[in-house]
């Protein structure tokens, strides 16, 4: 049952990543609301149910864009992995460890992209990348975090993230 | 210290970024046709995505009209007087149209540049969504002759090419993704470059490899030379905002600004005809 509701929120921020998120561009970038789910859910369930999410959730996205299938899988896999494993260890009612993770955790996502660029041969200037891409990526999803983190702790005790099977 | 990944996990993982990296390099644009998966998903999902973004463009509209009334007013004015001026300017320029046709009359000059074909236009449905790259689906596909490299234009100015198809979507890739290249020369001094792409979240482009001698001034034209490249000739692009010196000290880069505002776009043009090139050499002796 939670897996469904986990893969319904998925499609239906996918829809809104790829429509109407553009209207909220600040400086050319948007936020990545798919990868901030992805870490949510990496930061409650641990590292391998993180990285088992983050691959479907990039290869849904990918097969949606008609880009380079696997670029957001492997992506959001290496960040979803990486915030598992603090799962264990961070205290996870306090929103400012939320934020420090959902920051590092972007910046990460971003990283392997460049390195994916660099891999297919597409050149971005490192510079350009971190200042204008990585950063303020990073920046605009760590702002989103609020609105995320009461779904997120109340969904621990009861609701949507919850163990409870039907 | 627990270790991070097991020897057999580890195994599997590298089977996976393998398998995964390849699949990357097969699906890069410019392949010939999309998966049958990925034109099913983008065909089925593709009515939902316009839908979304139609009620999104609609709604964003009535939230900021009370705060642009005022605003509407003057820019109204403005625009008035411009239009005034644009219409003397378009009566001039058909003037010269004419001038044109019967110069090229006289000279018995082929015209070699006029598209011959058909345009369709497409409403966007969907950007990438991610900050690395700029490309558009848009809601025409093979069902409406749309090919891969077809020309995609916009009134203002050109806007990109098409990379992959589906029935009823196709991808169009910007001039601002890096992966972009456009034959293109400054108008005034009619100097070749070529324009690139820096990252699709910045808006700005980069023609480069212009000579360093050529004197590059702030404010000049920038339209495609048609030459060697998939896109047809004149179409305008940009204005030059500002140039520095590559690194290599051989060339000049400069940078522009495109014409085309691609967070605010949401109908392309997009040319199926068959862009014609000229086929014939001028024959030795008629130099001008």
């Amino acid at each position: 049952m939670r897996v469904f509701t986990v893969l319904i929120i998925l499609l239906i921020t996918m829809l809104i990543q790829s429509t109407v998120l553009g209207f909220i561009r600040v400086g050319g970038v948007q936020p990545d609301l798919v990868l901030l789910i992805v870490i949510l859910n990496a930061f409650l369930r641990g590292s391998k149910e993180g990285a088992f999410l983050g691959f479907l959730a990039g290869l849904c996205q990918d097969v949606l864009s008609g880009n380079y299938i696997g670029f957001n899988a492997l992506a959001k896999m290496g960040s979803g992995y990486l915030v598992g494993l603090a799962e264990s260890k961070l205290f996870k009612d306090n929103i400012f460890v939320l934020f420090g993770v959902t920051f590092l955790a972007s910046v990460l996502c971003q990283i392997i992209y460049y390195l994916l660029l660099i891999i297919l041969g597409v050149m971005v200037t490192p510079f350009w990348a971190l200042l204008r891409i990585i950063l303020p990526v990073a920046f605009y999803n760590t702002l989103l975090v609020p609105i995320f983190f009461k779904l997120f702790y109340r969904s621990r005790i009861r609701g949507l993230f919850s163990e409870k099977e039907m | 210290m627990r270790r991070l990944v097991s020897a057999r996990n580890l195994v599997f993982l590298l089977i996976l970024v393998g398998f995964t990296v390849f699949a990357m390099h097969i699906t890069a644009p410019g392949r010939s046709n999309l998966t049958p998966i990925e034109s099913m998903l983008k065909d089925t999902l593709a009515p939902l995505q316009k839908g979304i973004l139609h009620l999104g463009t609609s709604a964003r509209g009535w939230i900021v009209f009370p705060f642009k009334m005022a605003f509407y007013s003057r820019e109204n004015k403005q625009l008035k007087e411009e239009v005034d001026k644009l219409k003397g300017q378009v009566r001039q320029i058909k003037e010269y149209e004419l001038e044109n046709e019967r110069l090229r009359k006289l000279l018995d000059y082929e015209n070699d540049n006029k598209l011959q074909g058909a345009a369709v236009v497409a409403s966007i449905i969907a950007r990438d969504p991610g900050n690395w790259f700029g490309t558009f689906t848009v809601s025409r596909g093979l069902a409406d002759s749309v090919k891969v490299d077809c020309t995609v234009t916009s009134p203002a100015g050109l806007v990109g090419r098409v990379i992959a198809v589906s029935n009823h979507t196709a991808e169009v890739l910007l001039v601002t993704d890096p992966r972009s290249g456009v034959g293109c020369i400054l108008q005034g001094s009619r100097t070749p470059g070529i324009l690139e792409g820096v990252a699709s979240g910045s808006g700005t482009l980069n023609l480069i490899h212009l000579p360093v001698a050529q004197d590059i001034k702030k404010g000049e034209v920038v339209i495609t030379s048609g030459v060697g490249s998939i896109f047809p000739k004149d179409i305008p692009v940009g204005e030059v905002e500002s140039f520095y010196k590559e690194s290599s000290g051989l060339f000049k880069t400069a940078v522009i600004k495109p014409y085309v505002d691609f967070n605010r776009l949401e109908e392309v043009i997009i040319l199926t005809g068959k862009v014609q090139f000229p086929e014939k050499l001028p024959a030795e002796g008629d130099n001008p």
